[in-house]
């Protein structure tokens, strides 16, 4: 059993019998001290998909699914092959099955990721809770502020934009939380 | 055949639960084919903003709505075809129970809270949970297209207009509360939570060369406005001088009351959700203490409404309004922020009646409401 925030890209949660694979969650606190989920879910029986939104204590059935570590293959379009680590089995996915963590996937990334089955079909990809991107650009340093309290916009490899400390820099390697849609943690260690 | 509306109501606290699902309750059967039933747990609460309620009463009948109340011990009843759950609250188990037993499916809806936030709307009209067969939907009401407006009864408008243009019944309106205006005073109502910056606003009205009538309905300020004034007690009628400011206590009103006196004022400070919509109908300029949320959130709650209210204003008087509604929401001292506002004043009363048209543009909570219900049957 899940409550709605729990939720998270990756659950797959049965609704009426059926299975739903979690490809979005939204948290939000709407008033007072109430709070809400909103999902995009994709019917792994039929593929068709909806939103719903769910209250944080809604209790709903989640399905005990597979886990296995994978790395990213290669990218080719809008299809990304992801590969077992232990038996190099190939397994694709399309760009919307791994939405939430999209942003942070690219070519040539080397992070052990877990791979999520459903009756021994991948449906879904987790990245690490920390991951290792390189700044591909951002404005100079406006304020020289050192403290990495004052942000300022900057650009992955693939074109996903983040807040990043005003002193980093064109190049710098810096570490991702990839937790409710990825923000900057610091800059990464050598 | 009029569709029947059960609406549910819990009072978790202050009036703003019973004050939004009574209104609702009221316009549904006033403007609409509708036979409303309100479920309240707290009849107590609800006879502050409705006197005439009968607080031992299961079941009466008030203004054409059928206000029942909402007892631990739930008693078996029919469900309706249009069933709202205010504010997320949680309907009795044997109600959901009845309205998975009709023969035609009813709507259930959870009316959520008020927001200026962009999610709203992308969360507006989507279904959420199901009760066997019943598919519950959110239904958010805002100020964007997209959301489910705001509550704003037929006519409304017209009737502020005819009322602020018509001075001897503002007059006689304000008598009726015991107020005899301070002669060219600046009128303001102030409706707060308690508030550390209230003693700064204060002093700027007592030390400001233009004289201030600030009118305080009974509610969770006036302690604050008692410590301020340095007396022990402040109760309804009292009124005190202290400079250039009168301050004077007003009895807890009707919600028809409360719309006259935020329409009879130059500036409105309001609260939470009811009053904040009904202070935005009335034309003026108003000051939002919005209701305290944990980690800060409803922070930006009040940026993302700041954003959407000041689009249009210069940028002094966008600085100056932000500033006041900012230092007002942390606590914080508000002599510089009320100066600045006085400087934009002319602007910004414009404005906030731009503001008001431009929301009365859009459908109204109600009527979005009655629309989510035509498309889905």
């Amino acid at each position: 059993m899940k409550t709605g925030k729990e939720l998270k890209p990756g659950t797959v949660i049965r609704l009426e019998n059926d299975p739903w694979l979690v490809q979005k969650a939204e948290f939000t606190k709407s008033g007072r001290n109430s709070a809400i989920m909103k999902t995009k879910l994709k019917n792994l029986l039929t593929g068709y998909k909806t939103e719903i939104v769910y209250s944080a204590d809604d209790k709903l059935d989640d399905v005990i699914l597979d886990r296995k570590e994978a790395t990213l293959s290669f990218i080719s379009g809008d299809t990304y092959t992801f590969m077992d680590t232990t038996d190099y089995t190939m397994y694709e996915l399309n760009a919307e099955d791994i939405e939430a963590v999209l942003p942070f996937v690219e070519e040539g990334m080397t992070d052990v990721c877990e791979a999520i089955f459903f009756e021994e079909r991948l449906v879904s990809v987790e990245l690490p809770t920390t991951i290792v991107r390189q700044v591909d650009y951002t404005e100079g340093s406006a304020r020289g502020d050192t403290s990495g309290k004052v942000m300022k916009p900057a650009k992955l490899k693939n074109g996903t934009e983040l807040s990043v400390a005003d002193f980093i820099e064109i190049g710098d390697m810096i570490e991702i939380d990839t937790r409710e849609g990825g923000s900057y943690k610091g800059r990464a260690k050598n | 055949m009029k569709a029947t509306w059960d609406i549910f109501c819990t009072v978790v606290d202050n009036y703003g639960d019973i004050g939004v699902t009574w209104r609702l309750a009221r316009q549904l059967v006033a403007e609409h084919p509708c036979t409303v039933r309100l479920w309240v747990d707290d009849l107590r609460a609800f006879e502050r903003l409705c006197p005439s309620i009968e607080v031992n009463a299961a079941r009466q009948w008030q203004q054409g709505v059928e206000v029942c109340h909402w007892s631990a011990e739930w008693q078996t009843t029919a469900a309706a075809d249009v069933v709202i759950a205010a504010f997320a609250c949680q309907l009795p188990t044997a109600y959901m129970e009845a309205m998975a037993a009709r023969e035609k499916t009813p709507l259930w809806l959870n009316l959520d809270y008020l927001s200026a936030e962009d999610w709203t709307a992308g969360c507006h009209g989507l279904p959420s949970v199901k009760h066997q067969h019943v598919q519950k939907y959110f239904f958010f009401p805002g100020f964007q297209a997209g959301t489910g407006g705001l509550l704003r009864e037929a006519g409304l408008l017209a009737q502020r207009r005819l009322f602020q243009q018509n001075p001897l019944a503002q007059r006689e309106f304000l008598q009726g509360l015991g107020v005899a205006p301070t002669a060219g005073a600046r009128l303001i109502s102030l409706f707060a939570y308690e508030n550390a910056g209230l003693a700064s606003w204060l002093d700027a009205m007592a030390a400001d060369s233009k004289p201030t009538h600030l009118l305080v309905p009974e509610g969770r300020i006036l302690p604050d406005v008692q410590r301020w004034l340095g007396v022990d007690e402040l109760s309804v009628g009292a009124v005190q001088v202290r400079d250039a400011l009168t301050v004077q206590v007003l009895p807890f009103v009707r919600q028809d009351d409360y719309d006259r006196l935020l329409w009879s004022c130059d500036f409105n400070a309001v609260r939470g959700e009811d009053s904040f919509v009904r202070a935005q109908w009335a034309g003026r300029p108003l000051l939002w203490h919005i209701y305290q949320q944990e980690d800060d959130v409803h922070l930006d709650k009040l940026e993302a409404f700041l954003t959407l209210y000041t689009e249009g204003l210069s940028a002094s008087a966008k600085a100056a309004l932000s500033g006041l509604w900012r230092a007002w929401n942390a606590g914080q001292d508000m002599a510089g922020h009320w100066l600045a506002v006085q400087e934009n004043w002319p602007e910004l009363t414009e404005h906030a009646e731009a503001w008001c048209l431009e929301q009365a543009s859009r459908a109204d909570l109600a009527a979005t409401l009655v629309q989510f219900y035509l498309n889905w049957i």
